[in-house]
């Protein structure tokens, strides 16, 4: 087949293209397709040149090639001949065929016309009988079709009379919506024809519907039918043009006032707040507080989500309602915090309400709860914090001034020291407790915490700084000394209550002060620096909240001011002591000394409270006295040797030498080297005595000079003054400088007395012994009497 | 320590207690001092400023009877002063003239205008009429309140009026005030007294312990400062004189004497016993800004309040005096008699 194909296909294809050729005068078309290149030597070209060809056969081919050619070409033609031959036969066939056709044709056409109108009368018969059979039915058809209006027309009067029937039926079997849809359908009729003929249908409906409107309002309003039917009967009421608004304000009245059964009052808000952490553990107790009031905002939020649901344009009240309750939250929470409150009711009372406007949030969204709530919670955990920090300074000066420290107890008992680990304890503990609180603040996930954690730490760091910054002002107003310029309030403090105010009080103040520079603060910042440091972005506008160098500053200058003002307090003591003994006798007139004058001991006596109070107080310094302890077995013979030593200056001066003594100390000053009478103060026991001490000599130094003496006014002061060397060189370190300022005291009191005469050595021991036994004796009685 | 080595000193023969600024002595800026010693013959200096303003001269020198408490110099006539002086058992205050061509004197004698001899207890102080040309005199002792009338023509005086502030009070001290003529302050034990001279009567008063020293400010009227002996210096207004508009630290021993600048506001000297003279800028606008931030407001006042300290002195300074021709020199009186004078000048840009 395939062999037979072949040339029988190629025959074919030339055919074509003869014809084609024939054809098509343009052989660039005909022959575009094919696969025959288009060179002079195609034969079948039209462009071929026979002559030419022949040229360039014989140039360029030899005998036997042109050989094979010519039998080729001689076989060609041969071919094509026959094609040629062939394809008049066929075609000549098929011309035969088709005068035949042409003349089958013409015979059958012929007696067609004479059918067609054959066909026309039959047609026009057909139309003119069907013509009469209409009109011979019309008649009846129009009746029938009169019948079937009036029908229809009865029907709807059944309908109607049928309606209040009907809507009871509707009634009974709850179909308020189908109810409703006959009303209304009925309605333009009833409207027509009501005051006529259907008086009675439309009043029996009317009232039917009556009834229905108040089943459907009731349905409205009971809360335990569902969304969906109650918003039905929302929509069905609005088709009865009943006055929804009203109905809409009265129910969300109602929800209003369920608002206050949703308030948290902060009595309830700790139960609240306990319960709801321990509800993990207790489940079936369904009762608990925190579970009504979950499910009491969970009601709440449906209703909302109904009544969004119901009405629509209701919005703008809701997102007020919703804001209401957020705001109430918000206020009693405030409420709450202002009495004392752990972090963990707290943080308990905060996820309630955080839950709750989540919830509510998911039903209005577009009422932007969360971020009022967060700007109210802000607001209320600022407050929390900062009232975190007042109660923290409350407590600590609770813990100062519990123990009314008065005179005795301050002197004998330890209570100074008491109260100093006390409020020490009480600083530490505090900041720790309020670290720990801040600990649990910041671990809360509570969504709304999560955000604002940049900002809690900027307030815990400002907070802390604040905090610092007030307890050393509390700290000055407790210690009396104020800064002066305040309001009355600040005056009313200073000018009442200065007096009562403990000398120790101030002295545990100041010692605590140091305590806070030196533990506390570093403490804090380190506390601050792990776990509350980071960037809030007011830290870069102001620098950093809490700044630890300037806190150890103001602490370190308010210590030294309060142990400053402590020694203020105590020679103030004593120069209204020195006062009262230089103001009281008329100097110029004074008799022989008989004894030590007994402001000495008053004198003695305040030191040895400051002594004590500042033992209980202050650390021991690391200076010690050498001689302390060996001085303390022979007090006498030391006593004793100093009167030797002094009384031998004394005696070289006498009344005619005055002059020249003046000289002789102002030389003695100028070789000796100056003493530093005012050393700064430190804080140990030792310094603060001494300095005591010094202030108290340079006052009765002063003293003295503003007084003339005569001789035994002078000599009274010698004396006073030489029994005073013992005792104070026992409690104080500087010995030098007390033998100075005694020396001074001395001195100012022989310039500015009219006859120097000192006492003779003998007697000065003799008096000052008598005193000793004397203060002994007393001492003794004390001891057996107490 | 600090600024020891610019004053210009002098040396007095004997102790001494007080020196005033000679306020009618325009051509030159001098100063009146008089010393304190019970058992030696007493001067009075008349200590004038070189012009060049570094050396100071003895202008006169003048023999008084008895140790000198308290001078001052006359603010019309610049050979006029007064004095309260003590011989050991009483005390007494007169007034007194520096003779003309003191100079060409060998031993000049001084003039004794007056005796303010009404008082019998303890004299403290006499003040002079604040400015200007009047003959009104105040002496006070340590019960009485005294007001003058000088004729120094006539060499007299006679009182005009007189009050006792009671036995308790025991007055020390106090100033006239520049700004009403009529109010007169005095230091007592425990507080500081106002009276006024036209019904001379107590009108007002501080509560405030052991004031030594008091002076109004001259450039603004209410304001007096006070120095005590402990708790340092306070400012007040007198208009709300419950609380102190201002605290400053004081000495580290009793301030005795405190003295406003007679030019620049706010500017305060204090001498104390630790034998120091401290030099203050006390300003008007800090104490109005106080209310706001308080704590930050005061520390960094603590911190700038004092300008300086002059230390330079062996014993504890009791006499102070601004010039009020130079107002920023003063000259500084230590109960060693050294007399010392120094010019705050450096200071004065960080007002």
């Amino acid at each position: 087949m395939a062999t037979e194909a072949a040339p029988m296909d190629e025959k074919a294809k030339r055919m074509r293209d003869l014809l084609s050729s024939f054809y098509a005068p343009d052989p660039s078309i005909s022959t575009s397709g094919s696969s025959i290149s288009t060179s002079f030597d195609n034969i079948n070209s039209t462009s071929f040149d026979a002559d030419q060809y022949m040229d360039l056969m014989i140039k360029k081919s030899n005998l036997e090639v042109l050989l094979q050619r010519h039998v080729q070409m001689a076989a060609e033609i041969k071919n094509l001949d026959t094609d040629l031959q062939m394809l008049v036969y066929e075609n000549y066939n098929k011309f035969i065929s088709a005068t035949d056709t042409i003349k089958r044709m013409k015979s059958n056409i012929f007696g067609m016309e004479g059918n067609m109108d054959q066909l026309l009368q039959k047609i026009m018969s057909v139309q003119s009988r069907s013509d009469g059979v209409n009109t011979s039915l019309f008649e009846k058809r129009e009746h029938i079709e009169k019948l079937h209006r009036t029908r229809n027309l009865l029907r709807k009067v059944q309908f109607i009379y049928d309606l209040p029937a009907r809507l009871h039926k509707c009634i009974k079997s709850e179909a308020y919506g189908d109810a409703v849809r006959f009303y209304t359908g009925a309605m333009p009729i009833l409207k027509v024809y009501g005051d006529t003929s259907f008086q009675d249908c439309r009043r029996d409906s009317e009232e039917a519907i009556k009834i229905i409107i108040k089943n459907l309002q009731t349905k409205l309003f009971s809360d335990s039918e569902s969304i969906q039917a109650r918003a039905e009967a929302a929509v069905l009421l609005k088709q009865l043009d009943v006055p929804v608004d009203s109905l809409k304000a009265k129910l969300l009245e109602k929800l209003e006032q369920s608002l206050d059964g949703l308030q948290i009052n902060p009595e309830e808000a700790r139960k609240l707040a306990k319960q709801n952490d321990s509800s993990n553990d207790a489940e079936s107790d369904d009762q608990r507080p925190a579970k009504i009031h979950e499910d009491a905002v969970r009601g709440f939020s449906e209703a909302m989500r109904a009544y969004r649901e119901i009405f629509p344009d209701s919005e703008e009240r809701l997102f007020k309602l919703a804001r209401a309750l957020t705001a109430m939250h918000f206020e009693s929470m405030e409420l709450y915090i202002r009495k004392r409150v752990s972090t963990e009711d707290f943080l308990g009372i905060f996820r309630i309400i955080w839950e709750d406007v989540v919830l509510m949030d998911e039903v209005l969204p577009e009422a932007a709860l969360s971020d009022l709530s967060a700007e109210a919670a802000q607001v209320t955990l600022k407050q929390y914090v900062a009232r975190m920090f007042s109660h923290l300074q409350q407590d600590i000066s609770d813990t100062l001034l519990k123990f009314g420290i008065n005179q005795k107890e301050a002197v004998e008992g330890e209570v100074l020291k008491v109260v100093l680990e006390a409020s020490k304890k009480a600083v530490l503990q505090g900041t720790t407790d309020i670290f720990q609180d801040f600990h649990q603040l910041l671990d809360e996930n509570t969504g709304i915490f999560i955000k604002m954690k940049e900002l809690i730490i900027g307030w815990i760091q400002k907070g802390f700084q604040d905090f610092f910054r007030s307890l050393e002002a509390q700290f000055l107003v407790l210690s009396g000394k104020t800064s002066s310029s305040n309001d009355t309030e600040g005056g009313l403090i200073e000018g009442k209550s200065s007096d009562k105010i403990h000398a120790g009080l101030i002295l545990v103040l100041a010692q605590l002060s140091v305590f806070i520079e030196q533990k506390v603060i570093p403490r804090v910042t380190e506390e601050i620096a792990t776990s509350f440091s980071g960037g809030n972005s007011q830290a870069f506008e102001n620098g950093p909240a809490f700044i630890p160098g300037e806190l150890c500053r103001v602490f370190h200058a308010a210590s030294e001011k309060l142990l400053q003002h402590y020694i203020d307090t105590r020679t103030q003591k004593v120069s209204v002591l020195l006062r009262k003994r230089f103001k009281t006798p008329n100097w110029v007139k004074h008799k022989e000394p008989r004894e030590v004058h007994m402001f000495v001991d008053m004198f003695l006596h305040e030191l040895e409270e400051v002594g004590k109070e500042v033992k209980q107080v202050l650390p021991q310094g690391t200076f010690r006295k050498h001689k302390r302890t060996d001085s303390n077995g022979s007090n006498t013979t030391t006593s004793s040797r100093s009167n030797t030593l002094h009384n031998d200056k004394m005696t070289r001066s006498n009344s005619q030498r005055a002059r020249s003594q003046l000289f002789e100390t102002h030389l003695a000053k100028l070789f000796k080297q100056k003493v530093e009478i005012f050393t700064k103060v430190e804080f140990t026991q030792e310094s603060v005595v001494t300095t005591t001490v010094k202030l108290c000599l340079k006052s009765l130094q002063e003293y003295v000079r503003l007084q003339t003496f005569n001789r035994s006014g002078f000599q009274q002061i010698q004396l006073d003054i030489q029994f005073l060397k013992a005792p104070l060189k026992e409690t104080v370190e500087d010995e030098a400088a007390i033998d100075f300022l005694l020396d001074e005291v001395i001195v100012a009191a022989s310039e500015r007395c009219l006859d120097v005469i000192p006492l003779e050595p003998p007697i000065l021991d003799k008096l000052i012994q008598a005193k000793l036994a004397k203060s002994k004796e007393h001492n003794n009685n004390n001891t057996v009497s107490s | 320590m600090q600024g020891g080595s610019s004053g210009i000193g002098y040396g007095l023969k004997y102790q001494a207690r007080c020196i005033s600024d000679v306020k009618a002595d325009t051509d030159y800026t001098s100063f009146l001092t008089g010393t304190l010693s019970l058992k030696e013959e007493n001067e009075v200096h008349l200590l004038r400023l070189s012009s060049g303003g570094s050396e100071l001269i003895c202008e006169g020198l003048f023999s008084h009877p008895n140790e000198i408490w308290d001078l001052a110099s006359c603010p019309f006539d610049q050979r006029i002063f007064s004095t309260v002086f003590s011989t050991g058992e009483s005390f007494g205050a007169a007034i007194w003239q520096i003779p003309e061509l003191y100079g060409q004197l060998n031993s000049p004698q001084l003039e004794r205008i007056a005796s303010l001899d009404a008082h019998v207890g303890k004299v403290n102080c006499v003040l002079w009429w604040p400015s200007g040309r009047c003959d009104k005199l105040i002496s006070m002792d340590e019960q009485n309140i005294f007001l003058w009338s000088l004729d120094s023509s006539k060499k007299s005086a006679e009182v005009l009026s007189k009050d006792s502030a009671g036995m308790l009070h025991s007055l020390s001290g106090g100033a006239w005030n520049p700004h009403d003529v009529n109010a007169v302050a005095a230091t007592g034990e425990s507080s500081v007294q106002f009276w006024d001279l036209r019904t001379m009567k107590k009108v007002n008063s501080i509560e405030r312990a052991h004031v030594r020293g008091v002076d109004y400010n001259p450039k603004r009227e209410h304001i007096l400062v006070t120095a005590e002996d402990e708790s340092g210096i306070h400012v007040w207004d007198l208009r709300k004189a419950k609380v102190p508009v201002q605290e400053l630290p004081g000495h580290t021993h009793w301030t005795w004497a405190v003295k406003c600048n007679p030019e620049y506001d706010g500017l305060i000297l204090s001498a104390g016993t630790d034998s120091a003279v401290n030099l203050w800028y006390a300003s008007a606008s800090s104490t109005d800004e106080k209310t706001s931030e308080r704590p930050v407001e005061s520390t960094r006042q603590r911190v700038n309040l004092l300008l300086n300290s002059y230390t330079d002195y062996e014993d504890s300074v009791y006499g102070l005096a601004w010039s009020s021709r130079e107002p920023w020199v003063f000259a500084s009186l230590s109960y060693d008699g050294r007399v010392v004078i120094e010019s705050v000048k450096p200071f004065l840009p960080r007002i």
